[in-house]
Order: structure tokens, then sequence, then C-alpha cells
């Protein structure tokens, strides 16, 4: 068990050299959801004038979108690096060590969950110099712990896409599914203002949950009835998807 | 103590029933080098990704340092050492921690990782350039680094696929030392390869594939003797001569196909022994010698006798270490 | 030079056909963006100052076409830019083809990329209930800004490529896309945006081309709007077509 340990964060250690050595590459993922929350503000801000309504002003109300759309980006990101490891053959390189493969897979999930702290800290920092509120510590926290869960989501089925078709050129389709999941929930409305085709998709689609855990101390305070959702929704999420991206680990070579 | 490596009727079929590998046995000892040698798409690279379970085959059985490779592979990937075609490299990182890596990977303790990186460092001469990103060496210094990386936990099994393609003159034969060295410390190398020269200048045994199948399996010299003996080709300085020669020379050996002109050929079994004596008798029978060339038979005339088909890169590296013309002895 | 053109507009198509995973994304994600826009904010049209429309989503469509004809421009680039760092290019130049034959060329794929985007979210706008207030002429008049739209993108997206010479820099570039889209009217009423998109807007062709695809569908054939889209979109055209070719000569010239 340790010996895995010692895997896994010497496989983040990689993961987060990328970053560090070509910041260049990093930055379009880490100013992307930024730039979104500062688009969609400018353009769509008079929509908080609606009645019903939940925040002051829309740009509260769409920094927690902003958040999980870093965690997005940051999934399907590990999806294509791996993709483009296994183009390269890196990854067979790892295949052929003792490592098990459950550690392998720890490697790649633990380094998207951690850098998914990246675009959700430069956006809150944008955003509270912007003039949105600050929300509280127990908002941030509960924030940080659902980010990098759906990041890890994400990464997980960007990791079965990758494992799948072993090409870069299947990006968009690893960053389409993190793109829909976040933005058909109550990304730009509450429920209750919103076309009601969209009203039964984000009932039905998980992520709603997550992202009004993460929304409560914008736009009101956090209580235990809006938080123990989204956290048993992200568990489910994370599970499902892991064990998806574990059985595609497994099939890959013997 | 059992083979290093062992398959029996080992088998790889894509979809659409292809069979890249078509039942292949291979025994091969500890401590020994086997080349295996064959062209391009003859099934060496699916052979070795089986065998370091990077495949699964669908036929036959295989077994790697004891283990089968399919019920006991993370056993198997314990004890082998891999550098497969492409020189799978971070470029981001530089040599030492790459090495580094591949230390943890293979679960060297912390406090040796060190240690252990800058021996095999040194061990492959990339002392000045370890702590320079991967991304700004040359071809051989990337494959000198994937060697290395290969060999960090020591292991019983080293697999190396086409180590030499594509490298330098220098490069490659650079490499062929350090898998002669390694053959010395006794670690059994399987090697695969599409220069003949490589197989021949390295390997105990040597197996020739072709494909998907094993066509001819021995030691480079059991081969080449399976086709024919080396023989001396003559020039004489006066054509006029030859028949003379003819008489003198008959005591050494037949002759092959009749003189034409100047030229002569003589079966020489005992190969550059025989050069000495021959010219001791034409000399003392006052007959003048333009050339002559000690020709031996190659592994691509065995290729060609069980394939009717030279081997690509026949000659290539041959030219690259200087060996003798080909010649045709014994061709089917 | 007509001939060389053509072929090589016609490769130029071709390839990209070939290219889903370009091609895809043009469509898919304004497509799904215009789907969430409309979906979530369709009360919007009763704000106080919002034109008079039949629905949000007659409004959007204008907006997902511009959206999506950027990133045809984008494409367009990569391509060339692939082009330029796997030597294609090269042999283009060296054949005795005129060298403006290798731009105009791909602009005029480009063109065909726009009618193809206009063609698949007038058919979605019609599927979900929009109505065409401006008729077979209004229909006329968003292709035409439509497709010259398009070939300016593709034009902006060539110079990037000649300047970059490597596809990742054009791929960057992508994030930058959706900046100047915001910072326009686009999406919104240009009476209805918030900073920095309010004072942006009014000097963003971007908001000219989008009002003048959207004027015929929510209003029927209108002068000014129109006007201005064309000349928006025309304005494109021109400067970075000219910008194109002077970066192909330069290119060329520096060997």
């Amino acid at each position: 068990m340790t010996q895995t340990g010692v895997v896994v964060g010497a496989l983040v250690r990689r993961a987060l050299n990328e970053i560090l050595r070509v910041p260049g590459a990093a930055i379009p993922g880490v100013l992307a959801p930024t730039i979104f929350m500062i688009g969609l503000s400018a353009v769509f801000g008079e929509a908080a004038q609606l009645r019903g309504f939940e925040a002051d002003s829309f740009r509260e109300f769409i920094v927690p979108v902003g958040m999980l759309q870093g965690a997005a980006f940051t999934g399907a990101a590990t999806g294509v690096n791996l993709a483009r490891d296994i183009e390269q053959g890196w990854f067979d390189r790892l295949l052929v060590c003792p490592a098990p493969r459950v550690a392998l897979l720890l490697g790649l999930i633990g380094s998207a969950a951690l850098r998914a702290l990246l675009p959700m800290t430069f956006l809150l920092l944008v955003a509270f110099a912007m003039g949105v509120d600050w929300p509280g510590v127990d908002t941030v926290l509960l924030g940080a712990v659902l980010v990098m869960a759906l990041a890890a989501t994400i990464a997980s089925y960007a990791i079965v896409v990758a494992l799948r078709f072993r090409t870069q050129a299947a990006a968009p389709l690893m960053q389409v599914a993190g793109f829909v999941a976040v933005l058909f929930t109550t990304a730009y409305a509450p429920k209750a203002l919103m076309a009601d085709w969209l009203e039964t998709v984000a009932t039905i689609n998980p992520v709603t949950l997550v992202l009004e855990g993460v929304r409560q101390g914008f736009v009101g305070d956090v209580t235990w009835a809006d938080t123990w959702p989204a956290l048993v929704a992200v568990s489910g999420l994370v599970t499902v998807f892991g064990l998806l991206a574990m059985r595609g680990m497994r099939r890959v070579g013997v | 103590m059992g083979a290093a490596i062992e398959t029996v009727g080992l088998e790889r079929a894509f979809k659409g029933g292809v069979k890249a590998v078509d039942g292949i046995d291979v025994a091969v000892a500890p401590g020994e080098v086997y080349g295996f040698l064959g062209p391009n798409g003859a099934g060496k690279t699916t052979t070795v990704r089986m065998l370091v379970t990077l495949l699964r085959p669908t036929g036959g059985h295989a077994r790697v340092a004891g283990f089968d490779v399919a019920e006991h592979p993370s056993e198997v990937r314990r004890r082998i050492g891999v550098a497969l075609q492409e020189a799978a490299l971070d470029l981001l990182m530089t040599g030492r921690e790459l090495i580094g890596l591949q230390a943890t990977l293979h679960g060297i303790p912390r406090a040796d990782v060190a240690a252990r990186g800058e021996e095999l460092i040194r061990r492959v001469g990339l002392e000045q350039a370890q702590d320079r990103r991967v991304g700004t060496y040359s071809g051989g210094m990337r494959r000198r680094l994937d060697l290395a990386m290969a060999l960090i936990h020591e292991p019983q099994v080293l697999f190396l696929d086409e180590p030499t393609t594509g490298l330098d003159p220098v490069s490659r034969l650079t490499l062929w030392d350090e898998v002669r060295r390694l053959r010395d410390e006794g670690t059994t190398v399987f090697l695969t390869t599409q220069y003949l020269e490589e197989a021949d200048q390295l390997a105990d045994r040597v197996g020739i594939i072709s494909g998907g199948r094993i066509v001819a399996d021995g030691t480079p010299a059991q081969l080449k003797a399976g086709v024919g003996s080396p023989h001396l080709d003559i020039t004489l300085s006066d054509a006029g001569a030859a028949g003379r020669a003819r008489e003198v020379l008959g005591r050494f050996g037949a002759h092959l196909p009749p003189p034409a002109g100047v030229h002569l050929s003589l079966e020489a079994p005992a190969g550059a022994a025989a050069i000495a004596p021959v010219v001791r008798a034409l000399d003392e029978a006052g007959l003048a010698v333009a050339g002559l060339d000690l020709v031996e038979p190659t592994l691509d005339d065995v290729f060609v006798q069980h394939t009717g088909r030279h081997l690509e890169g026949a000659g290539q590296a041959g030219e690259d270490a200087g060996a003798p013309a080909a010649a045709v002895g014994g061709a089917a | 030079m007509t001939r060389a053109t053509l072929a090589l507009a016609q490769r130029a198509l071709r390839l990209n056909l070939r290219r889903p995973q370009f091609l895809a994304p043009m469509l898919v994600f304004p497509s799904l963006l215009l789907a969430i826009n409309t979906g979530g904010l369709e009360r919007t049209t009763q704000l106080p100052g919002f034109p008079e429309v039949n629905g949000f989503l007659d409004f959007q469509l204008a907006a997902a076409m511009v959206q999506a004809l950027l990133l045809g421009g984008v494409t367009s680039g990569i391509a060339t830019a692939l082009e330029i760092e796997g030597g294609f290019f090269d042999r283009l130049v060296a054949s005795p083809i005129p060298r403006g034959a290798i731009v105009v060329g791909r602009l005029l794929a480009a063109g065909v990329l726009g009618a193809l985007v206009v063609t698949w979210f007038l058919t979605v706008g019609l599927v979900f209930g929009a109505t065409i207030e401006g008729g077979v002429g209004g229909v006329l008049v968003v292709y035409a800004i439509g497709v010259l739209a398009g070939v300016g993108f593709g034009a902006i997206g060539v110079l990037l490529a000649l300047r970059a010479r490597n596809a990742s820099t054009v791929q960057g570039i992508f994030p930058i896309v959706f900046v100047i889209l915001f910072l326009s009217s686009a999406f919104f009423p240009a009476d209805l945006l918030h900073a920095p998109a309010d004072w942006v807007a009014a000097y963003n062709p971007l908001s000219y081309i989008a009002d003048g695809i959207r004027a015929p569908i929510i209003d029927g054939i209108s002068a000014t709007p129109v006007l201005r889209g064309v000349a928006a979109a025309a304005g494109v055209v021109v400067v970075f077509g000219g910008l194109s070719i002077v970066a192909l000569r330069g290119r060329l010239g520096a060997g």
C-alpha cells in the first residue's frame, strides 16, 4: 500500500511538473473559466433583474459555474495528455513497470484533482476583485472538495475515452462531456425561470446537485440540507466513472 | 534452472483473423543473447509486446523469468527491463528525473534511488547531460537513457526492440558494446533487429522470423553452415595460369564452378585459416595473385534459403561494420 | 489562377470534411451553447428594453452562427498551420501556380464552410420553432453576410497561421475567440449589456455582423442593420485578406 502511495505521488509530481515546465500550455485552461465568467456576466448580467432570480448579481450566480468548468477542463486535459502519452509510447513504459494499475490510475486522477484548484483559485481571486462578496471559508472549502471530486470524475471519463481511442484526435469527445455536464444544469438561471425541457434535464443531471452545493454560500448560507445531496451526487459520480476507468486500465495489455 | 524465456505455440491473431504471430516456439537460456531477426512486418514487435505483457496472446503459452505472462504478468514485470522501438521518454523531464521516476515505479527504496541513478547515468555516459531536459538530447542519447531506464532495477531479462534503428554508426557500436557487457554480467537479452550484422555480431543464438513464424533457429555459425561453407575467391594476374593454379590448389579442397578467365573459387571449410597455405602454395608455384577474398555465408543467405527473399537491411549495418561483400553460396 | 484556386479550395474542403475532430466542435459546441442559452435565459425577453421577438431562440440564432463561423476561421488557421508544419505548403509554393491562389483557395473553402454553418443553424432554428420574419429574402441576406463573415474569419485564421507557423499557437487562440465574441452584442441586445461589453460592443465588428444576421430573422429586412452587417463582414475580408496576402509575400520573401 505504501509502495502504491509512493508511485501515485511520483506520477502526480510528474503531471504537475508539466505545468511548471510549459506554463504556456496550462494557461488557456486556467484562464478560460475566468474569461467565461467575465464574459457571461457582461453579456447576461441584466438577467439578474428577472423576478425570481436567486442572487444579487448574475456574476455571483455564475462564479460556481466557472469553478466547475475549471474542473471539467482539467479533467478533459488529463485524458488528452494520456492520449498523447499513449501515442508517444510513454504509457507503455508505465504499463511494463510492476506498479499496480490502480496506482497508475490514482496518479492520473489525483493530479487532475489537484490541478483543478488552479483555475478555481484564479477565478475566485478575480471574482472577489470584481466585487463578488466573500462567501465564507466553509463555502470555499466545500467548493474545493466538490471541484476536486468533479475533476476526478471527468478525468476518469476522459481516461476511458483515451484508452479506447488511443489518439489525441478524440479530445473533443472528452471536452464535450464536461461541457454538457456542467452547463445543462441550473448554470444560468434557477429552475423556476428555465424552459421546461432544460428544467427536466437539470433535474436528472446529478451535476446540478454539485453546482447547487458549491453555489449555496455565494447566494445565501451553507446548510447541511444543500450540502449532503452534493456530496452524495459527486461520490456516486466519482465511484461510477472511477470504476469504469479502472476497468479500462485493466483491459490494456495483460 | 529453467529457460529465461520460453514460448510454446505462441500466437497473436488480430481482427479479421490476421495472425501477426503464428505459432512460435522459442527457448532462451539464462545469460544468453538471443537475436530475433526478420524484416519489417514479420511479427518481431508483436512477439516482444506479448512477452513483456503489453499484449495478450491469443494462443499458446509464454513464460518469462519463470512466470507465465498471461497468468502472472505482474511477476514478469518485476523481473524484466524493456526498451521498445520508440524511446518512450518524457521530453520535459531531465535525464536524472526520469531515471529517478523509473526507480520509484520499480519500487527501489528511496534511499537507494539517487545512487542507483548516478551509477546508471555514468554507465551509459550521460553525466554531462543528466540535468538537461530530454527534449534537448540527440537520438543516440535518448536511446542510451532508454537503456539506462530499462536497467534501473537490474532485470533478469532485458528486451530490446530494434535498439539501433535510426542510430548513427558510432552510437550503434556503443550500444553493441553495452549489450556485450550485459551478457558478460549474466543478463539474458532478447534483441529484435532487422540488421543481420547486428544479430551476427551480438547474438549467441538467432531466430529468424518471417510471416509470423520462425523459419530458422540456431547459433549464427550453425545457421550459416547450413547454407554452405566459406570459399575463397581468387583473382590471378595471368589468365593463362588458371589451369596450373587449379592443379596447385587441388589438394586444398573442391573447386567451385569452372574458372572464368582470371577468376577461380575454392571451397574453404577452414575459413580464414585456409588463406595462408593457399597463398603460400600459389607463391611457391610462381603464380601471381591480383586479389583474394574470403567469402562467408551470411544470415541473409540463410534467410534467402528459407524464404526465397532477401532480408531488408542486409548490407546496411554490414557496410558500417565492414563485413566482406556478400557472395552466393548454395542459394536455393 | 482560377483553376488553381478552385483546385486548392476543393482540396481544403475535402480535408476539412475528413477531419471530424475539427469540424464537429465547430457545429457541436455552438449548438450546445444555443440550447443552454435559450433554455436557461428565455425569460430575459421580458426584460424592459428587450426587442420584440417570437422567442429567445430567434434572437440567439445569430450568435450561434457567428460563434460557429469564428470557430471555422480557427479551423482554417489550424489546417493551414499544419500544412506549413508538414511541408505541404512549401510544395504548393514551389509549384507553378500563382502564389495568391494558395490563400484565396483556402478562403473560398472557408466561405463554403460558412454556408454550411448558416444552413445548419437555420435548419435547427426552424425545427425548434424559430421564424424568419424576412422570409426567403431574409434567408438570402443571412447567407450573404454569413458567407462573407466566414471568408473574413478564415482570413484571420490564415493570417495567424502564416505568422505563427505552428498549429498549437493557432489553437491557443481559441479562448480569445470567445472573449471577442462576448464583448459584442451577438448574444444580448447592446442596450442591456454590462461592463465591459457595453462600451466595447459599439466598436466590435462582430456586433454589426451579428446584428446584420439577426435583423432578417427577428425583424424582416431593414436597411441599416443589414448594410452595417455587410460592411463589417466585407471590412474583415478586405483587411485580413489583405494582411494575409502581405504575410504570404513576407514569408516567401524571407525564403
